[in-house]
């Protein structure tokens, strides 16, 4: 939860219903995802496969050598499989034309500019949710 | 902040790029909502171990069924409707009194989403990764609470973007005239990836 209310955006509803994969998801206390960024990046590397961007063995092949770029490296740098993923991901859609890293890095800047509580200090005169009253 | 060094990144920074990412792609038409609420959908509620559980209590019932499985997993698998991303060429282990099957993947954690759902983050970890190789007895003792006795070989099986193992467990003691419903939750996830037996019966 950020704290600042629900989303209401299409992307918003698709964060929410790809978050919602945690809980169906085998094994709860053993779960795939520690933090909701890893699902993101891994419902992002399979849509967009599904969606005929990419072969599978493409993005295989770019995690792949990102993890053993990792391994052979003077150790130090901690261990984070899914920014292995995310890495894979952007290599791959980058080598397909699709993105660049100058806009991630840009769009990157954008959200970090803009941070979680921006409004906090302004005055909020509405409620910020309502749970109709039930009348049965 | 260069796309190449991931390790200085805080967990703010990298939530911001995916962040950014998925909005950079639905904004390019790359990708839509209703894309990704699809593979939303099928791996929450069609894909996980719940799958591998029904082929294996259907293979420890049906002795043809079972040959047709250990010849070919994935066409076995097809026979009942399973497969897709990360199945495309699968083989089963057949765990016995003398032998022990494990799996890992030393590179990049490939596993049978089709029939396991997707990996535990203990499965992804280099620690898990190299140590299994080393000293795969020990591990299961130390780790997982699992002695394998002396007399039983162990096997270590590393699958890759070519061919992921998956492990049938040994049937459980006490199970004799159940049918395969019965037995399917005694399959678990990890007695699929080798590192814990089948659940026994309930008393």
């Amino acid at each position: 939860m950020t704290g600042t209310g629900p989303d209401v955006t299409d992307l918003g509803d698709a964060r929410r219903r790809v978050e919602e994969l945690v809980c169906g998801l085998p094994g709860a206390g053993e779960q795939p995802f520690d933090q909701p960024w890893e699902l993101r990046a891994f419902a992002l590397a399979v849509a967009a496969y599904h969606e005929g961007h990419y072969e599978w063995s493409e993005f295989q092949r770019s995690l792949i050598e990102s993890i053993r770029h990792w391994e052979s490296g003077s150790g130090g740098e901690s261990w984070s499989y899914y920014e292995h993923w995310l890495r894979a991901l952007e290599s791959v859609l980058s080598s397909k034309g699709l993105l660049s890293d100058n806009e991630i890095d840009e769009e990157t800047r954008t959200v970090l500019a803009v941070p979680r509580n921006a409004n906090h200090h302004e005055a909020h005169r509405e409620p910020v949710a309502v749970a109709a009253a039930r009348t049965s | 902040m260069a796309a190449t060094d991931t390790s200085l990144r805080t967990e703010a920074e990298i939530t911001a790029r995916v962040k950014a990412l998925e909005a950079l792609l639905i904004e390019k038409g790359v990708m839509t909502t209703a894309a990704v609420d699809r593979m939303a959908e099928i791996y929450e509620n069609e894909v996980g171990p719940q799958l591998g559980a029904k082929v294996v209590a259907r293979a420890w019932t049906d002795p043809e069924f079972k040959a047709r499985l250990l010849d070919d997993a994935s066409a076995a698998c097809a026979e009942m409707g399973i497969g897709g991303l990360q199945g495309e060429e699968m083989v089963v282990l057949e765990n016995t009194e003398k032998v022990h099957n494990i799996i890992v993947c030393t590179l990049c954690s490939c596993y049978p989403w089709p029939v396991l759902g997707l990996p535990p983050n203990w499965y992804k970890m280099p620690q898990y990764r190299s140590r299994i190789v080393r000293d795969p007895r020990g591990v299961l003792a130390q780790d997982f609470g699992f002695v394998i006795p002396d007399d039983v070989e162990i096997r270590v099986w590393d699958s890759s973007s070519e061919l992921r193992y998956w492990v049938m467990p040994r049937r459980p003691e006490g199970t004799d005239g159940m049918t395969a419903e019965q037995l399917e939750p005694l399959v678990t996830r990890n007695s699929m990836i080798g590192v814990g037996p089948a659940a026994a019966p309930a008393a």
